[in-house]
């Protein structure tokens, strides 16, 4: 992940043009948003836990109107059943309010992630208290679950977890592993398909190069992660739009507490724009599939985020809270005034 | 007719035949299946409004949402003879509750069986930033008129009052003013002021009855304040008060006095 500097020196930057080139590269960088102005982004894969209010200003202002945040493993293992179920509840709850403050529509997926399956007593526990969240409101599927270091227990716990969406009806978030990935990701759909799990309700995530082909082939999702280092680079991505079309494929940030960025989306569509792919397509990778495949849980109501947003007044709350007034408060980070 | 059964002609008057076919399937069931269809009301049952004046064991429904309604009256047909299932029931909902839930459940509290054992619960709503919560024990709820301490209610009114939301919809709020909150609003209204800020001009309507010389003060402050709702404010404290040096400085002011003045102008 932590360049040495030799290597960057050894490596120069892939950009060798003229110095007229540089400087009209410099300008549509500092002004991207430009590319997308009136677009609308649904990010189906972010942590909002870990992020700041900052990023939910940045992400509205981008013109990203709802995020699906997935279960996920906070960085290090939980020790007890109680801190899962204050986690699950705080996706239900509070953050969900703390996005509606900034007008954004946040849904979450619920599901025991494949790094803490290898705790099987705990996990054993988590199992029983799934389904109390996966039916309730704004929960768009059961995720993200699959394997990390594909061992027999997260393979336990996804087959479990598989038969949970069933009967709830849910789309499933895969997550497929940074190591090994080729072999876990189809692994992952193999064992969808043996479970008879209609591979529409499935959403294949953090594809690459490598995986995509076969994802689409056999009529799952494909999501791509736009990572710094670890997963996709944005424009890597414009070409596999390039290659693969728009059908099925949808991108989001993955943002955590890890560097990464929340504006991924949207940075990737400008990116797209500049690149000459069209807006009908922009449009599905970056909104549109999302929508139409976590929709599949019926509990996305698209007027939610569609329509011009009013904040609701009744949410209206300036205790440590963020939202005064009916709008979101703008702090100038530049001001050494704080008043 | 119960509270219960008011409830459920109530839901009829809005919900579709196929909506009240659903909650009568429910409400006959064991405690399992009511929890569960507590959890996946929104599923079979619509978010219309209630418009409805009236009230149900002295709460106001108005503007509730159907769900938020037919998930109250879920709670009302939960066998009450045994108080540790019954109590277990409903915290095992509490704990689990995202925020249309939880707004259920703390509307549901002055109709739940044993209304001390949920006092902790209806604080901790007073306790909640997240607005719709807080609303749903502050404002159409007289569980904490019925049985809030002083010192809770106190921290109620006073987190409306902070949070510049409207406390004339708090159900009692004159009949429970008192002398320790009149004089948090005064030390809030100091604090506001040392920053060059301001309190909801409504909130001294709390005052009138409990004047001391720091109130005094304050309210000939509110006199010579540049916000003429704060102007009308004092005016409509010294209309009310028996303070007698505050009669004397309402002459100072016959524009204000001769105005017909309530506490409705005041109420945003």
């Amino acid at each position: 992940m932590c360049q040495k500097h030799s290597e960057i020196s050894q490596n120069p930057s892939h950009f060798e043009g003229t110095a007229e080139e540089l400087v009209t590269s410099e300008i549509i960088q500092a002004n991207y948003a430009d590319y997308t102005k009136g677009m609308k982004f649904f990010d189906p894969h972010i942590h909002m836990t870990s992020r700041t209010t900052d990023d939910y200003t940045a992400l509205i202002d981008a013109g990203v109107v709802a995020i699906i945040e997935p279960a996920f493993w906070l960085g290090q293992p939980r020790t007890g059943l109680a801190s899962f179920k204050d986690y699950f509840s705080s996706l239900v709850g509070w953050e969900r309010f703390r996005s509606s403050q900034f007008g954004i529509k946040h849904y979450c997926t619920i599901g025991l992630n494949s790094r803490e399956a290898n705790n099987e007593a705990l996990a054993e526990q988590v199992m029983e208290i799934l389904p109390l969240f996966l039916y309730k409101e704004g929960v768009v599927g059961v995720g993200e679950i699959g394997f990390d270091d594909q061992t027999a227990a997260e393979e336990k716990y996804y087959r479990l977890q598989l038969e949970l969406s069933k009967e709830a009806g849910l789309p499933v978030q895969v997550h497929t592993p940074h190591r090994d990935k080729k072999k876990g990701t189809e692994l992952s759909m193999s064992i969808a398909l043996e479970h008879g799990i209609d591979p529409s309700m499935v959403i294949i995530d953090h594809n690459n190069e490598e995986t995509v082909e076969r994802v689409l082939d056999q009529g799952f999702w494909a999501a791509f992660t736009i990572y710094p280092f670890t997963k996709m680079g944005n424009e890597r991505m414009v070409e596999i739009v390039k290659k693969y079309g728009s059908e099925r494929i949808m991108i989001n940030s993955a943002a955590d507490w890890g560097i990464s960025d929340p504006l991924a989306v949207p940075k990737t569509a400008a990116l797209m724009k500049i690149k000459g792919i069209s807006d009908a397509d922009i449009q599905l990778v970056t909104y549109q599939n999302a929508i139409n495949a976590f929709a599949q849980s019926g509990q996305i109501n698209v007027t939610d985020f569609e329509t011009p947003v009013v904040i609701d007044q009744s949410l209206k709350f300036n205790g440590n809270t963020v939202l005064r007034g009916g709008q979101i408060p703008r702090v100038d980070k530049n001001s050494l005034i704080i008043s | 007719m119960n509270f219960s059964e008011q409830l459920f002609e109530k839901i009829k008057e809005y919900a579709s035949p196929k909506e009240v076919n659903w909650i009568e399937a429910k409400n006959n069931g064991s405690l399992q299946s009511l929890q569960t269809a507590f959890v996946a009301t929104p599923r079979f049952v619509s978010k219309t409004i209630i418009n409805s004046t009236e009230t149900i064991n002295d709460v106001s429904i108005s503007d509730w949402t159907l769900d938020r309604l037919v998930r109250v009256y879920l709670l009302t047909t939960l066998d009450v003879s045994d108080k540790d299932i019954y109590t277990k029931t409903i915290n095992s909902l509490f704990e689990t509750a995202e925020n249309n839930e939880a707004v259920a459940l703390i509307s549901a509290l002055p109709f739940l069986a044993f209304p001390d054992y949920w006092l902790l619960r209806a604080t901790d709503a007073v306790r909640s930033n997240i607005g719709l919560i807080f609303d749903a024990i502050v404002f159409q709820n007289p569980y904490p008129l019925q049985n809030f301490s002083e010192l809770a209610w106190n921290q109620l009114v006073l987190k409306c009052i902070f949070n510049d939301k409207p406390i004339h919809r708090i159900q009692g709020l004159n009949e429970r003013a008192n002398q320790a909150l009149a004089n948090s609003i005064s030390n809030l209204a100091h604090e506001r002021w040392a920053a060059d800020r301001r309190i909801p001009e409504q909130a001294w309507r709390l005052v009138s009855k409990f004047i001391n010389e720091t109130i005094f003060e304050d309210i000939c402050t509110l006199f010579i304040s540049q916000n003429s709702n704060d102007n009308i404010a004092a005016a409509l404290v010294c209309k009310e008060t028996n303070f007698l040096a505050l009669k004397e400085e309402l002459k100072k002011h016959k524009e204000l006095d001769e105005r017909m003045l309530t506490w409705n102008t005041l109420e945003v």
